[in-house]
């Protein structure tokens, strides 16, 4: 292989080791040693939150979803069959949870529909139904996905002002993390060792080019 | 325009000469200017180019929700799509909507006024309300049990429905605290606003049993395709209301066995007719009430088949006679009357559920229960 060929072959590998390595630190830095994951979005918009079986049920661990209500009002948190809960939620003014970034730590919400949202504490579709004043807690399993969360007020109140919070945790990614940005670190020291390397030689047939030429002289 | 002289328009606008626009020779300038050597130099702008190339497609890469090796990390995934063999309610869910059901029902039962009202149509549905109405009314006129099968502590769960469709239903059993015969309870709801209500409430009749259903897990279904069964459940039920006409009407090969539930019927109306013939007629009609039959699939492919007959004694008054009804306290708590000159009439629900087999043979009574809910006599 030409030396120029293989010069640019390890500058290329070190870039991608370094680059390993400060994108993968940084996500075990921000998983930390529990491998959790974290998400966040607020929703200013009146009218129910709800977290999708598309967000909901995307990993295969239990899901915890925090509601808050920064006006300390009641939070009620349900959980049923995805059918069923769009079905009760018609077209009622509802946040929808459309994405998680990561490792941003955010959700994107779409808002839709209008109109307040009926009675919905007669209905039997509730898997799991809770009410806390100010702020409330769900882990919801994928035993039974597909399903969805829906986050309300628990009374004839419209929701404003929440803030809603996703977070899964695996310890496993953690490692997997820490694996990756040790396998950049690995390669970019590799690499720049051979760049290293590769000057001294370069250097050094600089000198003995030199020295000969004032022989030949 | 050439390669060249864009190399030459370029150098003049830069005010610098077609040489210095070479390539090797900037590239040189800028190793010396900055006091290092010219291989030196490329390794580095080099590392630069792949560095910033890299950053920004990992940042894309990272930025993009669902597309990014984090979300692979992280293992999120595509969600999982609905089964439409999953069962809509928990085992825990059930139990909590039958207790608090049948807590109602006995409370529908046992209170007054308002307070009764509200229970009673927080347990009971359609007829299972229309029934139990007539019961509170009639309580009084009306012989007591001992205990309420609704007092029970530990009701069975027997089965619950599969897939997401409505109606949905809920079948368990109860047995009153002090033995006797149990009673089976049929809960449904119509869609997903509806909370889960008593249809109906129906004694057994000894010495039936109720083969098992599947398992709660997999839930059980309603029968669609009556081809399967020995008789279709509508079928059955429009008979079995013929055949308890009064004045009687044969009914050729019946799909149902004989049962000690339609003799009773019978018997009763040839008794009334009798006693009634010198001031008037009587007559007897049985008719499906509609939307009230649920075909339940059980494990051995037979089914459990509920369903409610509604029965209209007509008594029509013979002329010059006028009736004293005063003997029937349940017409004259109806009505109000205790005479009657022309007509009069009393509404019956039968409630019935058959053990309908699954490819031959006949339907059996599983349980039967008759309640009157309503009168009216001029």
């Amino acid at each position: 292989m030409p030396a120029s060929t293989r010069r640019a072959l390890g500058a290329v590998v070190a870039a991608l080791g370094i680059i390993l390595v400060v994108v993968w630190a940084w996500i075990v830095v921000k998983l930390g040693p529990s491998g959790e994951a974290s998400f966040s979005a607020t929703s200013k918009s009146p009218g129910a939150m709800v977290i999708p079986s598309d967000v909901l049920n995307a990993v295969d661990v239990p899901v915890h979803v925090t509601a808050t209500r920064r006006d300390g009002g009641p939070v009620r948190l349900t959980v049923a069959q995805s059918t069923d809960a769009r079905a009760i939620l018609g077209t009622s003014a509802v946040s929808t949870v459309s994405a998680v970034r990561y490792p941003a730590g955010t959700m994107d919400l779409r808002v839709s529909g209008a109109g307040a949202l009926a009675d919905i504490t007669r209905t039997d579709v509730w898997r799991v139904a809770l009410k806390e004043p100010g702020s409330a807690v769900m882990v919801v399993d994928q035993v039974r996905a597909p399903e969805t969360v829906v986050v309300t007020s628990g009374d004839a109140t419209a929701l404003t002002d929440v803030t809603l919070t996703l977070s899964w945790a695996e310890r496993a990614w953690f490692f997997e993390a820490l694996a990756i940005a040790t396998l950049g670190a690995v390669l970019a020291a590799f690499a720049m060792n051979d760049l290293w390397q590769g000057r001294v030689t370069t250097a050094h047939g600089d000198v003995v080019g030199a020295d000969t030429s004032e022989v030949t002289a | 325009m050439n390669r060249h002289e864009l190399m030459a328009k370029g150098a003049a606008a830069l005010r610098l000469r077609r040489e210095d626009m070479r390539r090797r020779d900037l590239i040189t300038k800028a190793a010396s200017a900055l006091g290092v050597r010219r291989d030196d130099l490329v390794r580095v702008v080099r590392v630069m180019i792949v560095t910033v190339v890299g950053v920004v497609g990992v940042a894309m890469i990272i930025s993009v929700p669902g597309w990014g090796a984090t979300h692979a990390l992280l293992g999120i995934h595509k969600a999982p799509t609905a089964k439409a063999s999953t069962v809509p309610l928990t085992v825990d869910q059930a139990k909590k909507i039958l207790t608090r059901s049948l807590t109602a029902a006995y409370l529908g039962e046992t209170k007054d006024g308002a307070a009764s009202n509200t229970a009673l149509r927080a347990a009971y549905t359609k007829q299972g309300l229309r029934g139990a109405g007539g019961r509170v009314k009639l309580a009084s006129v009306q012989p007591a049990v001992a205990t309420s099968p609704l007092e029970a502590s530990q009701p069975k769960l027997l089965a619950v429905s599969r897939g997401f469709g409505y109606p949905r239903f809920i079948v368990a059993q109860t047995v009153a605290p002090d033995g006797g015969v149990p009673t089976l309870h049929l809960l449904t709801t119509p869609n997903a606003e509806t909370p889960y209500r008593i249809s109906m409430s129906v004694e057994m009749v000894p010495p039936a049993t109720v083969e098992p259903f599947d398992r709660l897990s997999q839930g059980s279904s309603l029968v669609t395709n009556s081809a399967a069964l020995a008789v279709a459940p509508a079928k059955l039920l429009s008979l079995y209301a013929a055949q308890m006409a009064f004045p009687a009407k044969a009914i050729s090969q019946p799909p149902f066995a004989a049962d000690s539930f339609s003799v009773q019927m019978r018997e009763g109306a040839a008794g009334v007719a009798k006693a009634v013939a010198s001031q008037a007629t009587f007559t007897q009609v049985h008719k499906v009430v509609p939307d009230s039959l649920y075909a339940v699939r059980q494990a051995s492919g037979d089914a459990l088949v509920f369903g409610v007959i509604e029965r209209t004694d007509l008594f029509t008054v013979k002329k010059d006679q006028n009736v004293n009804t005063a003997a029937n306290k349940a017409f004259v708590l109806l009505t109000g009357k205790k005479v009657v000159a022309r007509k009069a009439s009393i509404t019956t629900l039968e409630f019935v559920v058959f053990a309908d087999p699954r490819s031959s043979g006949k339907a059996t009574l599983v349980a039967a229960r008759e309640q009157i809910v309503a009168g009216s006599g001029s």
